[in-house]
Parts: structure tokens; sequence; C-alpha cells
């Protein structure tokens, strides 16, 4: 499938109440092994509840500067969160489902892997 | 959910996090020369087939490869074009995430600068003088 259809979809739990948008997909490189990289595996999707797209992923980092855009649009992607890709049901082209008692994880990137 | 409430940080991992939007769409991508090829414009994944129960303990689907095409339109009005008409960078060319997305493959024999391959030997070299370095 192509990743842009999959952004900025609904998202639902398992009851059908709506959560957010799909606002990233998150990756990992620790795939099977290959010439240069390894595969990178969809890890999960970053869901937000009142934007359905994620301008530069302030929510997902320490950075504070430039001052108000910081605040501003981590206050716009309040709520966000991680959810990984087996708590994930279905993925539809018009919805998301989550399954049952998935678990919301933090959104936030280490340091460590931050551009 | 628009209360803030701490969230328990994801299991850690061995591999890089790399978010599609974050770090890979819309990068620049440059060959193993250095040399600007096109940017990210989409990105396939392996799976999964749409609308069809996910069975528990599906594997994870993986990136296969870097898209590029004719979105311009797209990304004005919405939409994107079929899927046939992008073309595709296999992952397993990229050589590194960083600011920019370095190949480990030249440029000159991938589909996405067909475009440019076409204007030199169409049009430039036809200009008088266009078949070779300026002196």
């Amino acid at each position: 499938m192509i990743l842009g259809d999959l952004l900025g979809v609904p998202v639902y739990n398992d009851g059908g109440t709506r959560l957010g948008r799909v606002a990233d997909a998150r990756f990992v490189v620790d795939g099977a092994p290959r010439q240069l990289l390894a595969e990178a595996r969809l890890l999960g999707l970053v869901v937000s509840p009142h934007s359905a797209s994620s301008f530069l992923g302030y929510e997902r980092t320490e950075l504070r500067q430039p001052w108000p855009l910081p605040a501003l649009l981590r206050w716009r992607h309040r709520g966000s969160f991680l959810v990984l890709w087996e708590d994930v049901a279905m993925i539809g082209g018009q919805g998301v489902r989550l399954r049952e008692g998935f678990t919301a994880y933090s959104p936030a990137l280490e340091r460590s892997v931050q551009e | 959910m628009t209360t803030a409430r701490a969230l328990a940080p994801p299991p850690p991992l061995a591999g890089r996090l790399l978010d599609a939007q974050l770090h890979l769409l819309d990068r620049q991508v440059m060959d193993n020369d250095g040399v600007p090829v096109t940017t990210v414009d989409d990105l396939e994944l392996s799976g999964p087939a749409l609308d069809v129960e996910l069975a528990p303990g599906t594997p994870a689907p993986v990136l296969t490869a870097l898209l590029t095409g004719p979105v311009l339109g797209t990304r004005i009005f919405g939409g994107r074009p079929p899927s046939s008409r992008l073309v595709r960078i296999p992952w397993e060319d990229v050589a590194e995430v960083g600011v920019v997305l370095k190949l480990g493959v030249g440029g000159g024999n991938l589909d996405a600068t067909w475009v440019e391959r076409w204007i030199r030997d169409k049009i430039i070299a036809r200009i008088p003088g266009g078949r070779h370095d300026p002196r």
C-alpha cells in the first residue's frame, strides 16, 4: 500500500469511538539486513486527536525554540499518542480500527534520534 | 483525549526510529556522488491489504520503496497520481537517512532521473556547443 493513503485517515477504537487521525507512521530500522540499510518495519502509527497532520513534529521532540511556535504546535497536537502495529485491527481506506484494550504510548522520539 | 496525561514510553528498540513525515517525506534524495536525484513524495509499504481484518501476530509491513513522480497537481488539488505513474526507488538502494537521503547507487540509471536524461539528449545536445563542457 502507499503510505499517503494512510496518513490523515480517522482512527477508531474497537467500539467505534473516533480517537483522532493518523498524523504519522513510525518505522524502526531493525528488519532483515540488506546491503546498505536494514529493512524498515512499521512500528506503529502516531494518532493526533485534533489535527490531520503533524507540522515539524514539535510534540515529539524536546525543542522549545523559536518561541512561541513549539508551544503553539504542541498545544495543537495535544493528546497525540503512538499505537503499535500489534494493536491495529484493521486498516481501511476510510479509517483505521484499533484492537480492544490497545495501549497508547508516548509519541516522543528519543533524543538520540532527533534530527 | 483532550486532557494532558502522562503516557508510557514505548518499549525500547535497538534500531533507529524513523517517522515518515519527520524524517523521510519531502526530503531530498542524493545519489552516491552527491548529485540531487529527486525528493521523497511518498512511500510504499509491503502491506497490509486494505479493509481486511488483521489477525493477531500479523508481521508488520516493511518499507519497500521511496516514491516520486508527477505530484505537483495532486499536491495542490488533493489526491495522488495512480500507483502506476509513480517512480519507485527501492529501499535497498538507500544508504543513509539524515538531513537528506543518500542512495548507495548512481542516479544516472534510475527511472527517477529520466526527464533530465531526456532533456540532455533531446534538447541540450541539439544546441550548438551543447555536447561538450563549457570552456
